[in-house]
């Protein structure tokens, strides 16, 4: 064969070109790479072993369904320490990575809050499970939240106590940090709106050894309804037993710190009846129930919302790069945007253009210390 | 009448609390002038050994007490030989900050090995209290004030009464003078620590089954005996115990009648104005500036 000038000018540019077209394919992927901040170590250590076994098993259920865009999803964990700066470090470390089209932030908001701003600059969308209803009001476009707001909490424990179980003289009672005050002025605030404003509105101190003064107030209120929001397990505890040993017994419905491990624990049977707010419950739809069996089927362990939410937030966000049919930002955004009735393990996914997914809370009661799925109360607005 | 006899149960219970770790503060400061911030860790590994012991373990509760309370002595010996007796020649100043910096490593290495989640300890009694007209008593609590009555008369027996006690009011009083008559001033130091780690121990152990077990059960209790200290007088041991007494009595009322998130105030308002206006405390005697 006569080597002429044009071949050899095609096959020197074939020659040249190959490793770089080869190695362009490779970073258009074999795969896609979604990336997680998760607390590996530190206080919240135990929580995070939940939160990645819940996004391993949606990727696994994805790639074994067929994979995103006819690939296989790789899940790039990186270790958030349970603290602000971890999270703005592991997030960093993530990001620069190009070819990640997707990430998982935290449960935590103050975390949440400390990367936004990174996010912000990034421009790609992390999905997240904090609850403070003004991390979707920031104006960052690329924040998705998989677990309901704050402001629902108050508005659905309103709504059951005066609704279904048809009690009208509340005593409100809650912490006086951030958490406690925001939550108990949302549910004066719904309690107002449904004509039965709270006879006694009662702050509490975090940390506190007794609580016998506050006991009595609502004894004296003449109460027939309990309202609570606790922010730490041992304060719940321990007025959970001098509510029983003074004698109160009326309904209870409290935040979701109430049907927590940790509260079961420590107060026993203080707490069986009462009623609590929760994002995950097992029964409270198919999607929640397919879940929960494909979890305990993996890990041997019952899932909690620790692990409910970054399922849906992997589930979900492969579903958005499908739809768009491409992993470029803005299409993903509008595609997860654009989710509406999509059956999640935390329950039915309907995106609003600020990025919350879910709008309504499960209530769920304390029977003799297990947690049974009672109602699902959802809004429209 | 009914809810003043409930509040006043209950200011009593809890004010004995702040008494057992109180004393725990008196004992140490006496003998080496040295207030010890790390008091109320004291009670909260003891509260952790009984946790090991009597649940985890599932040893018999009196075992398990016995033996949480010889853990106590050897950690209080051990406090003495690591934090006070290298720093014993200098001045109140580094040993002070020795004790915190115990307190943060003894709380440190109970999260480390623990976790953060509180754990239960179920109380020394199987009913959980009595009715007795329109107050309830908890059995818990019941236990807690008759403790505290017991060591207030063992602790008179035994600093007015016994050999070692009036040893130890010696070495207290004036270290030199107490060695130039033979007595062996590190020993009693020693017996000192040992004593109060026990007794914070004891406070932690009784009060654990009602507040549950915790890193910060320690801090939040010492906060409140060190001011029932203040109170009663920093060196007296009537004055720890009146002062813990009327700490209780006064946030339980302050709660209930005036305003419960301010419950914790009323206690450090007492101390502001005992600061001002009796800085010797209830039973401490105005102390003039040595020469």
């Amino acid at each position: 064969m006569k080597l002429t000038r044009r071949g050899f000018t095609a096959g020197l540019a074939a020659g040249m070109t190959a490793p770089y077209l080869i190695g362009s394919a490779r970073a258009q992927g074999a795969t896609i790479k979604i990336g997680m901040c998760a607390p590996v170590t530190g206080p919240a250590a135990e929580a995070g072993k939940y939160a990645t076994g819940g996004a391993k098993l949606a990727v696994e259920a994805i790639n074994k369904a067929g994979g995103v865009l006819g690939k296989q999803i790789e899940l790039i964990i990186e270790d958030d320490q349970t603290t602000n700066p971890g999270i703005v470090l592991a997030f960093s470390k993530l990001a620069a990575q190009p070819d990640i089209v997707g990430f998982l932030g935290s449960i935590r908001s103050t975390q949440v809050h400390a990367m936004a701003p990174d996010v912000m600059k990034l421009g790609k969308p992390v999905m997240f499970g904090g609850t403070d209803p003004n991390l979707t009001k920031l104006g960052n476009p690329w924040l998705f939240r998989f677990r309901p707001n704050d402001s629902y909490s108050g508005r659905v424990i309103a709504d059951y106590g005066v609704k279904t179980l048809g009690k009208k003289k509340w005593a409100v009672l809650h912490s006086t940090d951030a958490f406690g005050t925001a939550g108990g002025k949302a549910l004066t605030e719904a309690l107002g709106k449904l004509e039965s404003p709270p006879v006694l509105d009662q702050g509490y101190a975090n940390q506190s050894q007794d609580f016998t003064p506050v006991v009595l107030a609502i004894k004296q209120s003449g109460a027939d309804i309990l309202g609570s929001y606790f922010t730490f397990e041992n304060d719940l505890g321990i007025f959970a037993r001098q509510l029983r040993q003074l004698g109160v017994n009326i309904p209870w419905v409290g935040s979701p710190s109430i049907v927590n491990v940790t509260a079961l624990k420590l107060a026993g049977p203080a707490l069986y009846g009462t009623y609590g707010v929760a994002d995950y419950a097992e029964d409270s739809s198919e999607g929640s129930k397919a879940f929960g069996k494909a979890y305990r089927d993996a890990y041997k362990v019952a899932p909690d919302n620790q692990s409910s939410w970054p399922y849906d937030a992997v589930t979900v966000l492969a579903a958005a790069i499908n739809k768009a049919g491409s992993t470029d930002p803005q299409k993903v955004r509008e595609a997860i945007i654009a989710t509406k009735k999509f059956p999640g393990a935390e329950g039915e996914y309907n995106f609003d253009d600020k990025g919350d997914g879910l709008h309504g809370y499960n209530i769920v009661k304390n029977d003799k210390g297990n947690i049974v799925f009672d109602k699902h109360i959802e809004f429209n607005d | 009448m009914d809810l003043a006899l409930q509040l006043l149960f209950t200011g009593i219970g809890i004010g004995a609390v702040y008494a057992l770790v109180a004393l725990g503060f008196v004992l140490i400061f006496r003998a080496t002038n040295v207030v010890n911030f790390a008091q109320g860790e004291f009670s909260m590994v003891a509260a952790y050994l009984m946790v090991v012991f009597a649940v985890d373990l599932g040893w018999p509760y009196w075992l398990s007490f016995l033996l949480s309370l010889a853990g106590m002595a050897l950690l209080g010996a051990i406090f003495n030989l690591g934090v006070y007796y290298p720093l014993r020649h200098r001045t109140f100043l580094p040993v002070i900050i020795a004790t915190i910096g115990a307190s943060i490593l003894l709380a440190n290495s109970v999260l480390a090995i623990y976790g953060p989640q509180p754990q239960v300890l179920e109380g020394w009694f199987e009913t959980p209290g009595i009715q007795l007209g329109p107050v309830y008593l908890d059995s818990q609590y019941l236990l807690i004030i008759a403790v505290t009555i017991l060591l207030v008369a063992f602790n008179y027996w035994f600093f007015e009464h016994t050999m070692v006690g009036k040893k130890l009011q010696a070495t207290s009083q004036d270290k030199e003078m107490a060695s130039l008559l033979g007595i062996s001033v590190s020993t009693m130091i020693m017996i000192t620590f040992i004593y109060s780690a026990v007794l914070g121990g004891l406070a932690g152990i009784l009060v654990a089954p009602v507040l549950f077990v915790s890193i910060q059960m320690g801090s939040t209790i010492a906060l409140k005996a060190f001011a029932a200290t203040i109170i009663g007088g920093f060196g007296d041991v009537t004055g720890a115990i009146i002062g813990g007494l009327s700490l209780g009595i006064i946030e339980t009322f302050g709660a209930a009648y005036i305003s419960v998130p301010y419950k914790d105030a009323f206690a450090f308002l007492v101390l502001v104005l005992f600061l001002v206006f009796r800085p010797q405390g209830i039973f401490g005697e105005r102390v003039a500036e040595k020469a």
